[in-house]
Order: structure tokens, then C-alpha cells, then sequence
């Protein structure tokens, strides 16, 4: 009686031993995966970011914006661009086709029969959904007349429209801006959400001149201007003219910052790399970590389980079987095992990086790159991991393995 | 008529460590017609099972000749050895050697895996051979749901699958009561009958009284028939 629950606890303390160790097995592995995935995912996600933005951005354009670099960096922002700066660019350089100074307002209160909304409001000129290829769908933009008698009027972005107007509709229509009665002349383009990163659509769009005069006191200086160039092969060479144009426009002595900053397409690129690279920096030393020890348990289970299964070796060799026919077996069971890692750790990932995204608004874009990527990997780490196992099985002489 | 197994003069000698090694084997000469069932019998440590397992080409002689179905054994690649164990031999041990987690068909199928040609309808040959032993009911217990005598039974079937011309069978009753012991060598001798080359291991008399040829073994060398 007592030999037969030694022998029953041994038996299940192996069963449990095994289990547990192909469980560690395969979560280690689903660990690793998981990180790779969530690096593939924000790689990707960066880069389609990147891409989406350049496309809107425009690849023709730089964006100059008020301020140096320390105050942006410290949150300060201080205007230094003004509006004679935008008219001076336009007449100055001659392949620039589009100059647009903006300067917005932040949480704009604004209402319409009751139904209250807040908005940024952006303060533009008149070539606003040109400048940013961004029709028109209903009504029409604002003209240079409005702009130049800083008129009430307003392009409204499609949320903002369905917040304040449901399914009436609002060309014509009158909406408090603050206190300000402001017509609305026309109605954005739905934008979605492909760009990423904040809201588009709740955007209300004014004349510049109306924005800084009723909105924000502000006589002179603006905030950021956008200056698209027809020959965009030397948009290197326009934006360092650009540089010493308003350096000089602003009395920068020699030696001193400049007090604005000017972006292109290939700063946005560099930005997104820059924030997604730390955290792939921090998930690759964790993912490396664990594929490595996942590999470790894996070829140590193996081990124990050629150990094990001499017997059933044995057999199969004495049937027919060839060395490579226990080879391949021990592999498949490994490839097997890292297999199941390498999906459950994709899951992982989609999960993680899915919270990621929700969390810290991290860029993330799911392809079968990802889940490619890391069933590669798990297939890679089965075979080196179990080579050595599996073909210490095969070696093992038919006698022997019979003999126990 | 060629001879199924002809061995002349075969040693096996097994290098234990660096520099030591035993001669289990010391010149056996044998010959094996087709049909022929035979027991080998000798004490403990003479050398039956090294025997039987070059025989069942799962080792090679360290000297000599062996032919088997007319093929030179010596010098073969392993390979070729697993080809050979395949389609002419079918091995049945004393403990029987099931895989516990497959199912009683599962395990006689299993020849059939490492088969070059794969016939078709492997399973209902299995089945076939199955009822035969009277386990065609039980095809798809484990091994462990079955007794002794029916996992033998199983094992049986595992080695005539492949439909080999030489049984071996090294102390096959050794884990058996005498009533089971005798069911399984009454299924040898029907498997003898009806044309198959039957070897048994034993120790047992009885056991060897089933023989048509007794071959006695001592310290490596046949002794006597
Ligand atoms: N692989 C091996 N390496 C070293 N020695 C071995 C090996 N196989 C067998 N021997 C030795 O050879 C001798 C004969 O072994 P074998 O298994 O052939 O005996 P046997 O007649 O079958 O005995 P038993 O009746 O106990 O099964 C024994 O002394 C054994 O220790
Ligand atoms: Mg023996």
C-alpha cells in the first residue's frame, strides 16, 4: 500500500514536473515573442505614422514655427513670427507657392442653440484646405476679402458639425465662438483618425486676422506658418535661406539661436524614430533576455525528455526507425512547443501593444510582418535549442536505448 | 535453398571504458532455414539477448560473417540496418515496450511509419491482425487498460505488421503467468505453422518444448542442439 502511493506520488510529481516545465517553456518563449512583436508593431506603427504624416504634411513643405528651441523644449512659447514675416516670404522667395501663417486657440467655447461644444479654433488665411489638401465638402472656403476685413466667418470640421448642428445643416448658419456670433461658411472634410496622435475633425477654421483681433488680442505675432516650395529638390537649400532670411528679419546677431524653429517631412520621420527607438532599445534587452532562457529551458526539457523516452527510442529504432526519423520527431516536438510560445506570444503582444497604444498613444500598426516575424523566430530558437537534444536522441545506439 | 540466416564465426566483443573490453561472443556459427522455430536457451549473462540482437541486425558482429535474407549484414550503414529490422525482422521483448500514450492501434501501426512504401489500408491490415490475437475490441484502449498477456499480445502485432519472414522473441513470457505464457506461445507456434521463422530467448523448458530446434549457449559459444 505504501509502496503504491510512493510509486502514484512519483509518478504524478514527474507528470507535474514535466508539465511545469513545458508550461515555463512556452511562456518564456510566449515572453520573447510577445516583446518582438510589440517592437515589429511599433516599428511598423512609427513608421506608417511617419508616412501618414509626411502625406498630409506634405513632402513640398516646412513648417516654421515661433519660439527657439530651449523655449519649446521648457513649454514656453513665445511668438517671435509675425504676419509681415509670412508676407515678406511670399514675395521673397519665388517658388514658394504657398505661405500660410496659423495660430490657434486651445478649448474655444462654442455653442449653437444650446448645444455647447469645445474646439480648438485655428486662425489661417484664405488658402487654408489648399495649403493642407483638405476639401472643402460642403459650402466654400472663406475669401482674402474675409481675411482682409477679419470677417466672422468659420470652416467646421466634421465632429464639430455633428456636436453642434446633428443633421441640420450649417452653411449659413450662425455659432457663438466665445461671445462672438461667426458664420459658418463651410464645412472640412472627415479626416479620421488614420494620422494618429489628436482629433482633426473638431477643428473650427477662421481668418487669421479675426482669430488674433477677437480671439487673442494679438496685433502682430503669430504662431507657426506653413510654406510649401514648387522645386522640392531643393528644399534643403530654401529652408537654410529660409533660416538666414527671418534670422536677418529678426536682428539675430552672429552666435545667438534662432528664435523659431523649422521642421520638414524628414524631421517628423526623425522624431517618431526617436521616441519609438527607446522603447525598442527596452523591449529588445527584455525579448532577447527571455527567447534566450526560454531556449535554455527548452533544450534542458529536452534533455530530460530524450532521458526519459530511451525506451520509446529504442522501439521505434528497433521497428525501422533511422536516426534522422528520431531527429525530426524530437524537433517537431520542440518546434511543436516554441510554436505554441510564439502564438501565444503574439497574443501577448497584440494585447500589450494594443495597451500601449491606449496608454502612452504609441504609434501601432499590426501586419503579418509581426506575426511572421515572431513565428520565425520561435521556429528558430525550437531548431537551435532542440538540435542538440533531438540528435543526441537519434545517436543513441538502438541496443542500449532497449536496453534502458 | 539459401539459408534465411547464416552466421560463421561471429564475435562481439563491448569495449567498457577506455581501455576495457568483454567478448560476450566468441565464434557462433548458425544457420536459420525459413520456417525453422527455435529457442535459445542458456543462464544468465551467456549471451542470448547480444545474440538475438545481432540476429535482429539492432548491433552488428565486432568479427565474422552474417547474411541475412542473403545480404552481407557487416559493414552496412545504419541506415540500411533500420531498413533491414524494418522489412524482415519483428522484435518482441519481455516488458512488452508499448508507448504508453498511443492507443493499442497506434502501436501496432507503428512499423508502418518508417516504412519506405507505404501500402495502402494499413489500418485495416492492423485490424485484421488484431483479431487474430482476439484484441480487435480493444483497438483503441492505452496500454495500460490492457493486462500483461494482451500488451504482449499487442506487441505480437506490432511485429507482423511489416509482415517480416523472422520473429524474435527474447523471453516474451518472462512477465507472464504460465497460463498467459502459454496463450502467447501457442500464437507463436500458429504464427510458425503458417510459415513465419520463429527465434525465442527463454530460460524455461516448457517455454523451449515449443521449439522444433533448441540451441544451448554458454560463456559465448553454442554448446550443443
Ligand atoms: N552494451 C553492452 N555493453 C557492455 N556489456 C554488455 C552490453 N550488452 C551486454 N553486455 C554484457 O554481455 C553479457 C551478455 O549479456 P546478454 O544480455 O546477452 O545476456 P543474456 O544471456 O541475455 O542474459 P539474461 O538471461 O540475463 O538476459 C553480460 O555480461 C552483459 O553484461
Ligand atoms: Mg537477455
Amino acid at each position: 500500500m505504501n509502496r503504491i502511493l510512493n510509486i502514484l506520488s512519483q509518478a504524478l510529481e514527474a507528470v507535474i514536473a514535466l508539465k511545469l516545465r513545458s508550461f515555463f517553456c512556452t511562456f518564456s518563449i510566449a515572453i520573447g515573442i510577445s516583446a518582438v512583436t510589440i517592437i515589429v508593431a511599433t516599428t511598423e506603427g512609427a513608421y506608417k505614422k511617419a508616412f501618414d504624416l509626411v502625406e498630409v504634411f506634405g513632402p513640398d513643405a516646412v513648417l516654421i514655427v515661433s519660439g527657439s528651441e530651449e523655449s519649446r523644449a521648457i513649454a514656453r512659447r513665445e511668438k517671435t513670427l509675425t504676419l509681415a514675416d509670412a508676407d515678406a516670404i511670399r514675395n521673397s522667395f519665388g517658388t514658394a507657392y504657398l505661405v500660410v501663417p496659423m495660430s490657434s486657440v486651445h478649448d474655444v467655447n462654442v455653442s449653437y442653440k444650446g448645444n455647447r461644444y469645445s474646439a480648438p479654433v485655428v486662425g489661417t488665411t484664405n488658402d487654408y484646405s489648399v495649403s493642407w489638401t483638405w476639401p472643402v465638402v460642403e459650402g466654400s472656403d472663406f475669401t482674402e476679402e474675409d481675411l482682409k476685413r477679419a470677417a466672422n466667418v468659420a470652416l467646421i470640421g466634421n465632429e464639430t458639425m455633428h456636436e453642434l448642428f446633428g443633421d441640420e445643416n450649417p452653411v449659413g448658419k450662425f455659432i457663438q465662438v466665445r461671445t462672438i456670433p461667426v458664420q459658418v461658411v463651410g464645412v472640412l472634410q472627415e479626416r479620421g483618425a488614420s494620422m494618429g496622435g489628436g482629433n482633426l475633425d473638431n477643428r473650427i477654421v477662421m481668418p487669421i486676422t479675426t482669430v488674433m483681433k477677437k480671439l487673442q488680442n494679438e496685433s502682430k505675432y503669430i504662431a507657426v506658418m506653413r510654406v510649401r516650395f514648387e522645386d522640392i529638390e531643393n528644399l534643403d537649400f530654401h529652408r537654410e535661406e529660409l533660416r538666414e532670411f527671418l534670422r536677418m528679419r529678426h536682428g539675430i546677431p552672429e552666435g545667438e539661436l534662432d528664435d523659431f524653429q523649422i521642421f520638414a517631412s524628414k524631421d517628423i520621420i526623425k522624431f517618431l524614430v526617436a521616441l519609438t527607438g527607446s522603447l525598442i532599445v527596452f523591449v529588445g534587452i527584455v525579448g532577447i533576455i527571455s527567447l534566450i532562457v526560454a531556449g535554455f529551458v527548452l533544450a534542458n526539457l529536452f534533455h530530460l525528455s530524450v532521458s526519459e523516452r530511451t525506451a520509446e527510442i529504442g522501439i521505434r529504432r528497433s521497428v525501422g526507425a533511422k536516426k534522422r526519423d528520431i531527429l525530426h520527431q524530437f524537433l517537431a516536438e520542440a518546434i511543436l512547443l516554441t510554436t505554441a510560445g510564439g502564438v501565444l506570444g503574439f497574443l501577448f503582444g497584440y494585447g500589450g501593444a494594443k495597451l500601449l497604444q491606449k496608454l502612452a498613444d504609441f504609434p501601432i500598426h499590426f501586419s503579418w510582418k509581426a506575426f511572421m516575424i515572431g513565428l520565425l523566430l520561435s521556429w528558430i530558437i525550437g531548431i537551435l535549442f532542440g538540435l542538440q537534444p533531438a540528435s543526441r536522441a537519434a545517436n543513441l545506439k538502438p541496443i542500449e536505448a532497449i536496453r534502458g | 535453398m539459401n539459408p534465411l540466416c547464416l552466421m560463421e564465426n561471429v564475435k562481439k566483443t563491448f569495449r567498457i571504458g577506455e581501455d576495457l573490453s568483454v567478448e560476450v561472443l566468441k565464434g557462433i556459427d548458425l544457420k536459420v532455414d525459413e520456417g525453422e522455430f527455435i529457442a535459445i536457451m542458456g543462464t544468465s549473462g551467456s549471451g542470448k539477448s547480444t545474440l538475438m540482437n545481432l540476429i535482429g541486425c539492432l548491433d552488428v558482429p565486432t568479427s565474422g560473417r552474417y547474411l541475412l535474407a542473403g545480404r552481407e549484414v557487416l559493414g552496412l550503414l545504419d541506415d540500411d540496418l533500420s531498413e533491414l529490422r524494418n522489412t524482415h525482422i519483428g522484435f518482441v521483448f519481455q516488458s512488452f515496450y508499448l508507448l504508453p500514450y498511443a492507443t493499442v492501434l497506434e502501436n501496432v501501426l507503428l512499423p508502418t511509419l518508417y516504412r519506405e512504401k507505404t501500402a495502402g489500408h494499413v489500418e485495416r491490415r492492423a485490424a485484421e491482425i488484431l483479431k487474430l490475437v482476439g484484441l480487435e475490441k480493444r483497438m483503441n484502449f492505452r496500454p495500460n487498460r490492457l493486462s500483461g498477456g494482451e500488451q504482449q499480445r499487442v506487441a505480437l502485432c506490432r511485429a507482423l505488421m511489416n509482415d517480416p519472414e523472422i520473429i524474435l522473441a527474447d523471453e516474451p513470457t518472462g512477465q507472464l503467468d504460465s497460463k498467459t505464457a502459454s496463450e502467447i506461445m501457442n500464437l507463436l507456434s500458429d504464427l510458425n505453422k503458417k510459415g513465419k521463422t520463429v527465434i525465442v530467448v527463454t530460460h524455461d523448458a516448457t517455454i523451449a518444448s515449443y521449439a522444433g530446434r533448441v540451441i544451448h549457449i554458454k560463456d559465448g559459444i553454442i554448446i550443443d542442439e
